[in-house]
């Protein structure tokens, strides 16, 4: 555990950083917003320099929702006497996911979720499990295909879905054999979709 | 109030960031002084009192949350806009608990840290209107 602190820590740094220089960027692309509505309308490329703000900003956008998601993963080893909110760390993967599951031409959609469920788990434990059947799903749907995820609650017990591809086709699949030990070492429990579709993963119970 | 006579203080040490913003305030009127860290801030303050400062909670130095302590009970009127990250959430809110008036993440927009801006300054206009009030928070 002590090498992912370090790398958490690591990160946590990085993380800050770039949302310096996001914010930064922001600034430097409003400032140039600012002067061409002042007076720049009338030069030969005003339209390609607005669009070229608008991308400006779309990007920041973007790495702030990545940079709020590395940081999320900063913080996933830490252990939490309230243990780990699941959605959250879903929502985490999911976000850093999609790179992945986009190469597979998967599209990967995380079904909105209620805070505050929680588990005995680490955040990091969490997302290595969900991970775990994340690969073992994109290695079996075609190409193409939708994976829905969703966090629901069940007895008091948090759970997490994957809808897709069948349960026996994910344990035919060769990164079955590590999630499986994965989920016996946490004291996961892992069992079939409505209809033998998909997996869910029964996350212990929250201590607190 | 009118925001041209706003006295406003921007703490960070990003400077292209912090400059750039001040650029971008002073273009909608709003004049804006620069300080790089927490030592620079609190000789500013010393020197004119300002209405609001915007302070990032994390610089090297004297952090953001001492210079708001700091602030607070040599300036008690001064209202303090923090700026967190997405990790410093906590700072924020224990900034809150110290006397912050707000917290704003990291980037910012800028029409609603103008929004905030002149929420703080009514706040410390009506609050030291209030006969027996001595502290803005």
């Amino acid at each position: 555990m002590r090498d992912a602190l370090l790398m958490g820590r690591l990160t946590a740094s990085a993380t800050h950083e770039m949302q310096n220089i996001l914010a930064t960027i922001r600034e430097s692309s409003g400032l140039m917003e600012d002067l061409l509505a002042l007076g720049g309308e009338n030069f030969a490329h005003a339209e390609r320099f607005k669009k070229g703000l608008t991308v400006l900003a779309e990007q920041v956008e973007r790495g702030m929702m990545l940079t709020e998601q590395l940081n999320f993963c900063a913080h996933a080893p830490e252990p939490c006497s309230a243990g780990a909110d699941v959605n959250e760390a879903v929502r985490a993967l999911v976000g850093l996911s999609r790179r992945s599951a986009a190469r597979c031409k998967t599209n990967l959609v995380l079904a909105p979720g209620r805070s505050g469920l929680r588990t005995s788990l680490r955040a990091v434990q969490v997302m290595d499990a969900v991970g775990a059947a994340l690969e073992a799903a994109l290695s079996a749907l075609p190409l193409g295909s939708q994976l829905l995820l969703s966090v629901e609650e069940q007895g008091g017990l948090a759970l997490v879905r994957l809808d897709s591809p069948g349960f026996e086709a994910l344990r035919e699949t060769t990164a079955w054999p590590e999630l499986a030990a994965l989920a016996k070492a946490l004291g996961i429990g892992l069992s079939p979709g409505p209809g033998g579709l998909g997996v869910v993963l029964a996350l212990p119970r929250s201590i607190a | 109030m009118n925001a041209k006579d706003w006295k406003i203080l921007l703490v960070d040490d990003e400077r292209e960031f912090i400059t750039t913003l001040a650029e971008r305030l002073e273009l909608r009127g709003i004049p804006a002084r620069v300080a790089f860290d927490g030592e620079s801030a609190l000789e500013a303050i010393a020197a004119e009192e300002p209405h609001v400062v915007v302070l990032d909670v994390l610089m090297p130095g004297i952090k953001g949350l001492e210079v708001l302590e700091r602030v607070k009970r040599t300036n008690p009127q001064v209202q303090v806009l923090l700026l967190t990250g997405h990790g410093s959430t906590r700072d924020g809110i224990e900034g809150m608990r110290l006397g912050a008036y707000d917290y704003m993440m990291k980037p910012l927009n800028i029409d609603t840290l103008i929004e905030k801006m002149e929420s703080a300054i009514d706040y410390a206009l009506k609050a030291a209107a209030l006969p027996g009030k001595s502290d803005g928070q």
